[in-house]
């Protein structure tokens, strides 16, 4: 054994670019002595070069179509409809229990250490949910649903009537009383009968405008929030019947009082009692709720959608995740304090998220901007938290002695987010999809593919990654025959690549791959057919990702999610600090899972895809 | 169809359906629950027996852990396994050609030969050195899987509450361990597995966690031991429930409930008193009863001490010196049964005991059996068998720390294919719980059990035949509407 330990700070998204320029700046001062005192490298990321994806590679050490990971969604080829990718939820029968089944497969790096009787904690690993046992402590991570089910939906309590709602958000107009008061709910799970638990809240807004009082009979609290701030983590509870009840977390935030604006998070699992697990052992999320207090459990509990539809600004925003931040530093000092030996991982999600809403700050002729001038109040938002990310590290470093091997690394970097492809306009300008007869491209097509016409389709886009071939005996209403498949993957793949950017005149697409060729074992039938390698600026535009037929091929990102990453992957390396000097400066994710095992002196073997990079 | 049985020993029905357990509740919700009269008395030993032979403890002639085996005055001796020789659920199973797998059933030591598997219960002396299983091979197996297997942690009356909490946990741990792996990796029909950890964290921590109990301290550490070890349970059966199919029955049951100790009543002290008992010369301190002068020529009655008391008396005739005579045993009970129903607890107040004559409350008094069995205070008074105290009531517990009694009233839970949502179910007996699974699944019930059918109108048989209206599998939920599936993936940052 080489290590006694092996620490492993993850910061998603950080990107080597930025952090390398502020370095020679003289900046990211822990860092920079890693750097000089171990080693420094790029990290080669994933294609797509995405959290989940990335991570997965990360733990298991192989390559996506072993781990079967390979975007946010997936879909059912039986009705065409997008899915989470992460997690399936299931129920035999109505008294047998439903459960959460992780997607990933493979053996994460935590569960061969385990097996060699040498234990890990893991905190908030992407795809651990719902955790499966092991020697150690684990907190699931991105993957980790809302209370609805999914990636997390928020709702926006308001008095202004014909508001739309946004992206994932149920908009509820209230009317206040005489004395100023309305009453509303949350919505909890769905049952199977197509009901939906809810909780109910009363609002009473003082009579000065100043603050409101949100109480919630079923929960047992009341709360005051005044204008411009958060609650707390507030305890919710969903009645079933008079047995059961389902118990989550909420924050509000009250934006203004006249017209009401009051913002409540997507209902988070509770720790104490989740509704599926969320950590290994089963109760270690409650003894952390215990110790530290409430926390955000929901994968990506950052609230970007609330400030992507504009129910919270850039200062709510940032407030928030400065609390989950602190949340998670909290969990990090806990476990190292208490740490005697293995693998502690802990990844801090915010980087990435304030990098997707604050990176169009960083350029002024984004067209998130719509032609306004840069607003002074957020340009430095992205470095500061560079900067905040040293901290930890630093703060990490207290905790590393001889015997500790320290990692500091990301996913992936980042890039910007200028243009949109609508890739189902692309196939069907291309031939590849058409639409039921009648039917234009653009809003009539609708989301979801509803109006794509299945007899004559060979080709159809969803989700971020890719394109998925229409395949006979696969899809329900398949026409590629299985002996084309190859050939079509090919063919689709050769003319995505290059497809050039009208507007810019330049390739909007480096490359596209059949999945064959980027991806290897026993998982590799559930990839897309085809992976698409966008250049920097550009990305598979959201209503594709869901399954929107756009009316033209490019259109410009007009969103406050303004920087993303999901491009060629060689643009959007992530980093790698060690505390020792290491073999090369072509450090791969691959490498990290054998870099771990050889740390700790235990035995790697042919499932690993990569190698060790101790010399 | 399989039957599987949860024994959480003393789990009280309060805190088994009255808390907020996701999985009980979610078969709560299926099925049909209730409280569960227990037998008289509510002891671990024989009341699981009596549960599994629907036999009550008189009928099977064992009243207790110890039971007398002669008239003699103090040999009484400890019942295991080899007492019982009453047809039970897996007995009537087997015949019909089933296999079972018994884990923890008290008493099961020494194990006896069936048509399955058995793992010893806490009344096992060391597992380490002693046959545990049948087959004996099977110890081994256990062994490979979880190493030394614990049926119970050592002296569960004490005051070092960390150990005690510590091994109780563990224990637990191995033995659903064990039993989710019997399940998934063996052939079965009926499945029974009893937990004792919840037994014996009552008993360690119940005035720690019920506000109302004499000696409870509101700042003490260890008042959530008790709740969370229910949510361990709870998770526990849930990850039970994940391995099975749909076509099992599933029972979660308790073979009595639980309650706050008041104190001890120092029965022997009062038999003296009230002139049922002579000593030739009083003790100088506590004393056991075994270790007394008894001058058994003037002794009317004497009782041995428990959760419960039974009290025996003296007669002449069938004792060696009995001081009864056989035409007054009548009157002498008759008059005991007056004076202790109509004792007081330490403030005064009576304590509404209840002293129980065998052939009043049992279908047949087999073996010797006391000639009362008394409940002091609907069992918020234990027994203390010793004299000594100078006192009645007293508020140490001559075998340790203890301040957990037993409640007539332990819990069930039963859902399954074919069982109704019912909701809660009234006036369910511990006697009952045989002749209820036996009839819903489909098997002949012995004409030696006495009690009832719960669910006589259902039954799928070992065939799975549907009763009318009824389908095995639930209608598939409807295909998640576009709403639905836009809100779930909508709050990922990249769609919005």
């Amino acid at each position: 054994m080489r290590y006694r330990k092996v620490v492993v700070l993850g910061f998603d998204g950080l990107d080597p670019g930025l952090a390398e320029t502020l370095m020679a700046g003289g900046e990211l001062p822990n860092l920079a002595r890693l750097r000089e005192d171990g080693g420094y490298s790029r990290l080669a990321t994933t294609l797509p070069a995405q959290t989940p994806v990335a991570w997965s590679t990360f733990a298991v050490g192989a390559n996506p179509g072993v781990h079967g990971i390979f975007d946010f969604l997936s879909r059912d080829p039986a009705t065409y409809l997008p899915q989470v990718g992460l997690y399936r939820h299931e129920q035999k029968s109505r008294f047998l229990p439903p459960r959460a089944v992780n997607l990933r497969g493979g053996t994460p790096v935590w569960e061969r250490l385990s097996k060699a009787g040498v234990s890990s904690t893991i905190l908030r690993h992407p795809c651990t949910y719902p955790p499966a046992p092991f020697k150690g402590r684990l907190l699931a991570g991105v993957g980790v649903p809302d209370l609805r089910g999914g990636f997390g939906s928020s709702a926006f309590f308001t008095t202004e009537p014909g508001l739309r709602a946004g992206e994932g958000e149920r908009v509820v107009v209230v009317e206040l009383d005489a004395e100023g008061r309305a009453t509303t709910h949350l919505l909890g799970p769905g049952l199977p009968q197509g009901d939906d638990l809810r909780s109910s809240l009363e609002l009473e807004v003082d009579p000065g405008g100043q603050s409101v009082i949100i109480s919630c009979p079923d929960g047992g609290f009341s709360h005051p929030v005044r204008v411009g701030e958060w609650t707390p983590w507030v305890h919710v509870r969903f009645k079933h019947g008079l047995l059961q009840s389902v118990r989550g977390l909420v924050r509000f935030f009250l934006g203004g009082t006249d017209p009401l604006q009051l913002f409540a998070s997507p209902v988070q699992f509770d720790p104490q009692v989740p509704l599926f697990p969320i950590s290994h052992p089963w109760d270690y999320g409650a003894e952390l709720e215990r110790v530290l207090g409430p926390f955000a459990t929901l994968g990506m509990a950052e609230e970007h959608n609330g400030v992507t539809n504009g129910r919270i600004d850039e200062g709510a925003f940032l407030a928030q995740c400065f609390d989950i931040m602190h949340e998670r530093l909290a969990m990090m000092r806990l476990e190292l304090g208490r740490m005697e030996r293995g693998l502690f991982y802990c990844l801090f999600d915010t980087p990435d998220r304030i990098q997707h809403i604050f990176w169009r700050f960083r350029e002024p002729d984004h067209p998130a901007h719509r032609g306004e001038p840069l607003p002074q109040e957020w340009t430095r938002v992205i470095e500061d938290y560079y900067r905040l990310c040293d901290e930890v590290v630093g703060e990490a470093l207290e905790y590393v002695d001889d015997a500790t091997l320290l990692m500091v690394a990301s996913d992936h970097g980042f890039a910007s987010f200028r243009r949109e492809v609508h890739l189902n306009a692309w196939l069907l300008e291309n031939g590849y999809l058409s639409l039921r007869y009648g039917v234009e491209p653009g809003e009539g097509a609708g989301d979801l593919l509803r109006e794509v016409d299945w007899g004559r389709t060979r080709a159809y886009a969803l989700g971020l990654a890719g394109v998925y071939l229409n395949l006979r005996g696969r899809e329900a209403e398949g026409v590629v025959p299985v002996e084309a498949a190859g050939s079509l993957r090919a063919e689709i793949a050769e003319r995505l690549g290059g497809m050039e950017d009208p507007l810019r005149g330049k390739a909007a697409v480096r490359y596209a791959l059949p999945r064959e060729k980027a991806y290897s074992g026993a998982r590799l039938d559930d990839a897309p057919d085809i992976l698409l390698a966008y250049a920097p600026g550009y990305r598979t535009s959201s209503a594709a990702a869901m399954g929107g037929v756009g009316a033209g091929v490019f259109s410009d990102n007009l969103r406050r999610w303004s920087g993303d990453h999901i491009v060629d992957p060689s643009a959007v390396p992530g980093i790698l600090f060690m505390n020792a000097p290491f073999l090369g400066d072509q450090a791969r994710l691959l490498d990290l899972a054998p870099t771990i095992l050889d740390a700790l002196g235990v035995p790697g073997d042919g499932a690993l895809e990569g190698g060790s990079l101790l010399p | 169809m399989r039957i599987l049985v949860v024994g959480l020993d003393c789990a009280a029905p309060e805190l088994l359906l009255g808390e907020e357990l996701p999985n009980l509740r979610r078969l709560m919700a299926a099925g049909v629950y209730g409280s569960l009269e227990s037998v008289v008395p509510p002891i671990t030993v024989p009341a699981w027996m009596c549960m599994a032979t629907s036999q009550d403890p008189g009928s099977l002639g064992v009243y207790g852990f110890r039971n007398r085996v002669d008239h003699s005055y103090l040999r009484m001796e400890t019942a295991d396994s080899r007492w019982f020789r009453a047809p039970t659920i897996w007995d009537q199973i087997a015949m019909e050609g089933g296999r079972s797998i018994l884990v923890g059933v008290p008493p099961s030591y020494p194990p006896r030969r069936m048509n399955g598997l058995r793992v010893g219960c806490f009344l096992t002396p060391d597992p380490a050195t002693h046959v545990f299983t049948h087959p004996p091979e099977l110890g081994e197996r256990i062994r490979a899987l979880v190493g030394s297997y614990p049926v119970d942690v050592k002296h569960f009356r004490t005051e070092d509450k960390h150990r005690l909490h510590r091994e109780i946990l563990e224990m637990t741990r191995i033995h659903f361990e064990v039993v989710g792996h019997l399940l998934a990796t063996e052939p079965w029909d009926f499945f029974h597995f009893v937990e004792i950890g919840l037994d014996r964290i009552h008993h360690g921590f119940w005035k720690h966690h019920d506000t109302r109990h004499r000696h409870h301290d509101p700042g003490n550490p260890f008042r959530e031991v008790i709740r969370d070890y229910y949510r361990l349970l709870d998770h526990e059966i849930g990850v039970l429930l994940e391995a099975l199919d749909e076509r099992t029955l599933v029972l979660v049951v308790s073979d009595h409930g639980a309650r706050a100790l008041d104190g001890g009543f120092c029965i022997n002290e009062w038999l003296m008193e009230e002139g049922f008992l002579v000593l030739r010369s009083r003790p100088r301190d506590v004393t056991s009863f075994d270790k007394l002068d008894v001058d058994w020529s003037r002794t009317r009655a004497w009782s041995s001490g428990g959760y419960y008391a039974r009290v025996f008396l003296n007669v002449r005739g069938r004792e060696p010196d009995g001081a009864v005579a056989r035409e007054d045993y009548e009157a002498v009970r008759e008059d005991l049964v007056a004076r202790l129903e109509a004792t007081v607890d330490d403030r005064g107040r009576l304590l509404g005991t209840r002293a129980f004559r065998p052939e009043a409350i049992y279908a047949r008094v087999e073996g010797i059996a006391p000639d009362l069995i008394v409940h002091f205070g609907e069992l918020a008074w234990r027994a203390i068998g010793g004299v000594g105290y100078g006192r009645i009531h007293v508020q140490e517990n001559d075998t340790g720390p203890d301040d957990c009694n037993h409640a007539q009233l332990g819990a069930f839970v039963l859902a399954g294919p074919g069982v109704p949502e019912g909701g809660e179910l009234g006036g369910a007996r511990l006697l009952d719980v045989a002749p209820t699974l036996l009839g819903a699944a489909g098997y002949d019930v012995p004409a030696s059990m006495q009690g009832t059918n719960l669910l006589p109108g259902v039954s799928l048989g070992p065939g799975l035949e549907l009763p009318p209206g009824t389908t095995l599998r639930p209608p598939p939920p409807p295909p998640d509407s576009d709403h639905l599936v836009r809100e779930r993936l909508k709050g990922l940052g990249y769609l919005g």
